[in-house]
């Protein structure tokens, strides 16, 4: 028997709301204290449910959840949220609406074996998500996006074991997102505290997270680093989700290469392994083209989009595959709909993923 | 299923067995054998009773539509001098309860009453005692109860025409309709639940009524129980016509739920809603509707306090006989021991049901509101049957001591059935309360470690103060206005102002049934004008 050294454990867990199965079989742990975890998938997939059965407010199905080596939810063990010491903060606004923002903080500091190092953090918690305008406010007399940091700052000051953030900034200003972003993954770095955000938002996930899963058709299908989830994406479910790329279909030519039939040969390392002579879905995303005016492989341009920093042409082939290319803004000639735009070759991308 | 068993489930079985007695009493009471009286009464007094009922029930609901919606429908889309202070003061005659103003009615019309009084002072003596309209009998019960109930239909019909959208009035303009096509084909048929709605609840009042309908002597199923009861001393006759007339609120409480039902749909919306401009009368538009508003506040409210007023003041021998002062004390006892035990159960069964989430325990609950349609002379009859059986079957068998002491003739059985009377007041109350209150902030407050009883407590109770007050004010009005139950139920020698106005005024003794009616009018108003924001429902304006 090896000793379990993981801080947050959960094991072939169904997560159920009102007797509906939302995600079966989960199985994923946190290793170190202050580890950050993101939760991406699309709405309704049960990711808020995820997060209120760790925090207790739901029973599981089936399976263990460990915090710090301790069973706090299986079949027969459901340890009480208030004794958990997790905690959750809401996507709507869920501050105590009859007390000032101030005292919505301070109620969370009032829990028991605080003890007080920790709470001077509050001053610095404050400051860094920039609430101090809004203390001797009521809930209902500010935005919907300061009510969200001033929760955010309720459940940091109660200072948990485990922290849990249901889309913590999808009410914050495009603007200040970014901003926040930094701040709060300051903060937690600074406190320590381990969290698992749930979110919509990919470059939010891949930006706070240590490590990102990826829920989707009732499944965890991608528990890994963001750099590992974004460039390695285990199943085609992921790659359509993440919306980065196309699957484009190519015939495998030897240890290195593939061909498709509109781009030619196409060379890298392969993640994966497959037999000469394999068909697969090669996994072509908008950075692996390069443009190049001169080269002999042209496709006609039905759309271009710009992103500020880059554009995003669209290009047709012959076979009528639709092939995303990012292009730097600062290029000079822009290709016009229904212009032609070359594609340098020999195409090479540095890791070849194919489904 | 089990797991479920806790302290919310109990609790909320309780309240609910408590409430389900009288019901399953009236019931079972139905087929035991009774006395001979029965037998003779009833062929000939039921017939009576229900055809008196009838005529009473379509007269009151004729002139409570008419008050009440032609004045809901002066104060809603008319601008005329006064019309904010009616819009409220015509709530006021529900500090004057049916039997007050039946005395007021007598006193003012009677020979050589008040009317005559007025007369002789202004034209000197006469014989104008023939020629002074007598209100009595059935005529001076349904004015009574018409001028006392009115409210109802006022307050819904109100505001069903207040959160009524410009956008709906413009509409019929558009359609060229004329303004008495647009009344009858759009404004009233829009607020037909509401209306219905007040209707059935003055449908199950004047049903139930006691006081007024005892007073001038007509025979109603209502007073039949009451006369089995304290007449004949026949509990099985009493309930067997309980069993009548709660058939007949069966069907005016299922009208009521599915007309209430009905009624949410006409809830603002938050996008199309339009706030309405009062149409501005004429000067000769302007006095006849403030004429109208002003004859019916008058009627309603200024006619009975003066007349009790002026009794006071005249007869003043009777304000230093009555023991004012006990009686106050035995008003509040009331009141605020049944406030606080009605407020506590309610707390503990919405507080069960939202956080256990079982459908069962819901179930409960919605059982257990259904007290307030049971006639009070029903609930405390059935109760007493109730206490007498049990005491001669169960407690006889174990030979304990008799329990009829401690239920009936006491406080306790007292409060135990005004909680059945008003338990829908409190549990509503609480709820719409709780419905304000996000599940999530339970949750937050649980995560940031609140045990559920601190919750409760810290969260819950300092957030629904002001329900809690507001439901502490209405039950108080209720409970200073009831009659039937109390005169039932209450310990020997102890009145309340209703029951001593009652006791006088049975012994024809109106002039001493003045000064208690007068301090019950003005108690009640105290209460209303308290609340008369929440009751009018005009958060919004």
């Amino acid at each position: 028997m090896t000793v379990n050294k993981n801080f947050l454990e959960i094991k072939n867990v169904n997560f159920k709301i009102e007797g509906n199965n939302k995600v079966n079989n989960v199985s994923f742990s946190i290793e170190k204290e202050g580890d950050i975890i993101c939760l991406l998938g699309p709405s309704g997939i049960g990711k808020t449910t995820i997060l209120r059965s760790i925090a207790g407010l739901e029973k599981i199905g089936s399976g263990t959840i460990k915090l710090k080596g301790k069973t706090i939810s299986s079949n027969k063990i459901n340890i009480e949220p208030e004794d958990r010491n997790i905690s959750l903060s809401f996507q709507e606004n869920s501050l105590f609406p009859h007390y000032t923002v101030e005292k919505n903080i301070h109620l969370a500091t009032e829990r028991k074996n605080l003890n007080k190092k920790k709470k001077l953090n509050l001053k610095k918690i404050i400051k860094l998500l920039n609430i101090g305008k809004i203390l001797d406010k009521y809930p209902h007399q500010i935005s919907a996006g300061e009510g969200q940091r001033a929760s955010l700052a309720r459940s940091l000051a109660s200072h948990p074991d485990l922290l849990l953030l249901d889309e913590p900034l999808s009410n914050v200003d495009q603007s200040f997102k970014e901003e926040i972003q930094v701040q709060l993954k300051k903060i937690l770095k600074n406190l320590k505290i381990t969290t698992i955000i749930v979110t919509h938002d990919s470059y939010e996930a891949f930006y706070l997270g240590n490590k990102c899963g990826i829920i989707l058709n009732k499944q965890l299908k991608q528990f890994d680093d963001p750099y590992n989830v974004y460039h390695f994406p285990n199943s085609v479910e992921v790659v359509n989700f993440l919306n980065r790329g196309i699957l484009i279909p190519a015939k495998v030519t030897g240890e290195n290469s593939l061909k498709n039939n509109d781009l030619g040969t196409i060379k890298g390392n392969f993640i994966k392994h497959y037999p000469k002579g394999s068909d697969v879905k090669l996994l072509l995303q908008p950075e692996d083209l390069e443009h190049d005016d001169q080269s002999n492989l042209k496709l006609e341009v039905v759309d271009r989009k710009f992103r500020g920093t880059n554009f995003i042409y669209t290009l047709k082939t012959n076979s009528n595959l639709l092939i995303p290319v990012f292009v730097h803004s600062h290029h000079i000639h822009q290709h016009e709909i229904d212009e032609k735009f070359g594609i340098k070759r020999p195409i090479n991308i540095d890791h070849i993923v194919c489904f | 299923m089990f797991r479920n068993i806790n302290i919310w489930f109990i609790s909320s079985f309780i309240i609910s067995f408590i409430v389900a007695i009288p019901i399953i009493t009236v019931f079972s009471s139905f087929f035991e054998n009774t006395t001979n009286y029965f037998e003779i009464l009833k062929n000939t007094f039921l017939v009576e009773y229900i055809f008196n009922s009838f005529v009473l029930l379509f007269g009151v609901l004729f002139l409570t539509f008419i008050i009440g919606t032609g004045c809901a429908y002066l104060v809603s889309f008319y601008n005329f001098p006064g019309v904010n202070f009616f819009k409220w003061a015509l709530i006021l005659s529900f500090a004057v309860p049916p039997y007050i103003y039946a005395y007021s009615l007598t006193a003012f019309f009677e020979n050589y009453g008040t009317a005559f009084t007025i007369l002789k002072n202004l034209f000197g003596d006469g014989e104008y005692n023939k020629s002074i309209p007598k209100f009595d009998g059935t005529i001076g019960a349904i004015i009574s109860l018409s001028f006392s109930l009115f409210s109802y239909v006022y307050i819904l019909a109100r505001a069903s025409f207040f959160y009524q959208s410009q956008n709906l009035i413009d509409l019929g303009k558009n359609l060229g309709f004329s303004k008495l096509r647009s009344i009858f084909s759009i404004i009233i048929p829009s607020a037909r639940p509401a209306i219905v709605a007040g209707l059935s609840l003055v449908a199950m009042e004047t049903l139930s009524d006691f006081g007024a309908v005892s007073f001038f002597g007509i025979n109603t199923l209502t007073t039949g129980i009451y006369n089995a009861w304290a007449g004949f001393d026949d509990l099985a006759f009493a309930n067997q016509l309980s069993f009548y007339l709660l058939i007949f609120i069966l069907v005016l409480f299922t009208l009521e739920n599915y007309s209430r039902k009905k009624a949410k749909y006409h809830s603002p919306t938050k996008g199309g809603f339009k706030q309405k401009e009062k149409i501005k009368l004429s000067k000769y538009h302007s006095f006849f509707a403030f004429f109208i508003c002003f004859f019916v506040f008058f009627i309603s409210f200024i006619f009975p306090l003066s007349q009790m007023l002026y009794w006071t003041i005249i007869f003043p021998k009777n304000f230093f006989d009555l023991n004012i002062y006990n009686l106050l004390i035995n008003t509040i006892y009331l009141v605020t021991l049944s406030s606080v035990i009605l407020i506590i159960f309610s707390f503990i069964s919405n507080y069960g049901n939202r956080v256990s989430r079982s459908k069962f325990l819901n179930a409960l609950t919605t059982f257990s509101i259904s007290g307030y349609a049971i006639p009070g002379v029903i609930l405390a009859v059935a109760f007493i049957t109730f206490i007498s059986w049990f005491n001669n079957t169960v407690v006889e068998y174990f030979e304990f001591k008799s329990i009829k002491k401690i239920f009936i003739g006491s406080i306790l059985g007292l409060v135990l059935v005004y909680f059945i009377r008003f338990y829908s007041l409190a549990c509503n109350g609480i709820k719409s309360g709780y419905e304000k209150i996000n599940r999530s902030i339970d949750e937050s407050a649980y995560l940031i470690g609140y045990s559920k009883l601190k919750t409760f407590l810290y969260i819950h109770v300092p957030y629904l103060r002001n329900s809690v007050l507001l439901i502490g004010m209405l039950i108080s009005i209720e409970i200073i206005r009831e009659l039937p139950i109390t005169l039932i139920l209450r310990p020997f020698n102890f009145e309340t102002f209703a029951t001593t106005a009652y006791i006088y005024a049975s012994q024809d003794l109106l002039e001493a049934a003045a000064v208690p009616s007068l301090f019950l009018i003005l108690i009640a108003s105290f209460f209303i004008l308290l609340t008369s924001k929440y009751i009018l429902r005009d958060d919004s304006e």
